[in-house]
């Protein structure tokens, strides 16, 4: 077993310097296919603290998330991460279709054997958090895009995370849908203090959400520039549209087409 | 929400008077089909179907109630081992390899030919062997549906469990099976409908006990009464298609709500 489990107890100071909440370790991915996905990443994520990875695709990017969730072991190297404090945002919604939203809601409360009450008051807080407290009772394909990513979003924020793994949640949805999306993921985040490290192939949702922006070559992905994001939080909707982020995304494009040759 | 257009009426309305007309034609054009009384020899006309069959009708409630019965618990019976059977299967690729040609073989080999066999081996008993011939009829589908059901969870619905350690079990009840539902619902009535027909096969080769439908049909075949095996027919339809229905209704039920589209609800 490559990775450990436990990062001993987490103090959330919401300072940068802060221990790490979820670090990894020249980690290195080959699947038994002989795929290089993940090729030597060193990185970390400090409490309070948002990180988006962006790279080409099939550049180990999610398989990064995959082993930061223990949902796959590192071939080399460690991942150190309270797992139990760690929230994963999927691609897909991945709802299940015959509960209703705030079944869907409530059901990682439920697999970690949260009594019954306390679950209802998470769900509660949840569900207002994303503004889908309405839409409570409807099920999943009664919702549009958009409200199914917020629904899924709820399900991970109800255990209150320390880290929010993102993995391209919004990539299926139209710009519009998809910028206010990643508004109320800023709000949500600081609502919680929560720390994210966030994958994505769009520059302006890394750009927008991030304290740092790591890019990563093609496969096997390394991490081949960092990019520290200036801008003081809250970030407003407008600020997509300075020159200063033009700029800094113009950089961030230009490692990624240096990484993906 | 619309729940019949004009095609859905008129449509079947169509094709059924054309079966009536058939029917008609049939009983009219029937060589010596007609006594001189007015009883009917072969094929009724529908307006004559029950005429002469009244006293047999008590008869044929019973037997239809006895078909009906065991024609339910055999179904209830295959379910609960077909479904059983396809969780056991679905743990590990190496059981549903260790199942499956003997589940194939069971399919394959024609009812008709296991009932006799099973027949002389339960020579004085009447339940068992009945109830064994719907399971065996009925069990493939139930088995076969299920196992599909199980295995079509998606993978990012796995992670999903996994990120928080849920157990095998927590799995199945809270991921596995609710996904399944609309298929096991697909088997349990194409099932439904078999157990009918096994009840039905069983009751020709079964003698002991009270007569079902199928030994019904055949008395009224040997007794040379076409008339009432037109109407025992008729009931055993009739019983094939409420456990169809039943069987549909229960699925809309169940998975209606969430998926649309599965037994014809809209």
């Amino acid at each position: 077993m490559a990775s450990s489990e436990e990062s001993g107890p987490v103090e959330s100071t919401g300072s940068l310097a802060a221990r790490p909440l979820l670090e990894f370790h020249q980690v290195s991915k080959t699947f038994k296919d002989g795929t290089a996905a993940v090729g030597d990443v060193t990185m970390s994520v400090s409490a309070g603290e948002v990180v988006s990875i962006v790279g080409p695709s099939g550049c180990g990017k999610s398989t990064l998330l995959r082993c930061a969730a223990g949902l796959e072991t590192p071939t080399t190297g460690a991942v150190e991460a309270d797992r139990a404090n760690l929230g994963y945002v999927f691609q897909d919604p991945t709802l299940l279709p015959w509960r209703t939203v705030e079944g869907n809601v409530e059901l990682l409360a439920e697999l970690d054997g949260v009594p019954k009450a306390e679950r209802s008051r998470l769900v509660d807080d949840a569900l207002t958090l994303v503004g889908l407290s309405e839409a409570r009772r409807q099920l999943p394909r009664q919702l549009s895009g958009g409200m199914r990513m917020r629904a899924s979003l709820a399900r991970t924020l109800v255990l209150d995370p320390a880290v929010v793994l993102f993995d391209e949640p919004f990539g299926s949805l139209d710009e519009i849908t998809r910028e206010r999306l990643n508004d109320e993921v800023q709000t949500v985040l600081r609502a919680r203090r929560a720390a994210a490290l966030f994958v994505t192939h769009s520059i302006s949702e890394a750009v927008f959400l991030s304290h740092r922006v790591l890019v990563m070559s093609r496969a096997p992905g390394r991490i081949v520039e960092e990019v520290e994001i200036p801008f003081p939080f809250p970030r407003p909707h407008e600020l997509r549209y300075e020159p200063e982020f033009a700029r800094i995304s113009g950089r961030i494009s230009q490692a990624l087409r240096e990484g993906s040759r | 929400m619309k729940r019949f257009g004009k095609a859905d009426v008129l449509g079947p309305l169509a094709v059924a008077l054309v079966f009536v007309g058939i029917w008609y034609l049939v009983a009219y054009r029937l060589h010596n089909n007609f006594n001189d009384n007015g009883t009917v020899n072969f094929v009724p006309p529908p307006h004559k179907l029950f005429m002469g069959t009244s006293d047999a009708w008590p008869d044929m409630l019973r037997a239809m109630w006895l078909t009906a019965r065991t024609a339910f618990i055999g179904l209830m019976i295959a379910i609960v081992l077909g479904v059983s059977l396809a969780i056991v299967m679905a743990q590990a690729r190496w059981l549903e390899r260790s199942f499956w040609p003997f589940l194939v073989a069971l399919q394959a080999i024609p009812i008709l030919a296991i009932v006799p066999l099973l027949a002389s081996v339960f020579r004085t008993s009447s339940t068992p062997p009945r109830l064994i011939t719907v399971v065996l009829i009925a069990l493939f589908p139930i088995v076969s549906n299920t196992l599909f059901g199980l295995r079509s969870v998606d993978q990012p619905h796995y992670d999903l469990f996994k990120l928080r350690r849920a157990g095998r079990f927590t799995q199945l009840v809270k991921l596995e099976l609710p996904t399944a539902s609309p298929a096991m619902f697909t088997g349990f009535r194409i099932s439904a409908g078999l157990a009918v027909i096994g009840s039905i096969v069983a009751d020709f080769f079964f003698t002991r006990g009270d007569p079902g439908l199928g030994r019904l049909i055949q008395q009224y075949f040997f007794d040379n009464q076409p008339p009432r095996m037109f109407v025992a027919s008729i009931l055993a339809s009739l019983v094939g298609l409420t456990f169809f229905l039943v069987f549909g209704w229960l699925g809309r039920r169940v998975v209606g709500r969430w998926q649309p589209g599965a037994f014809g609800a809209r």
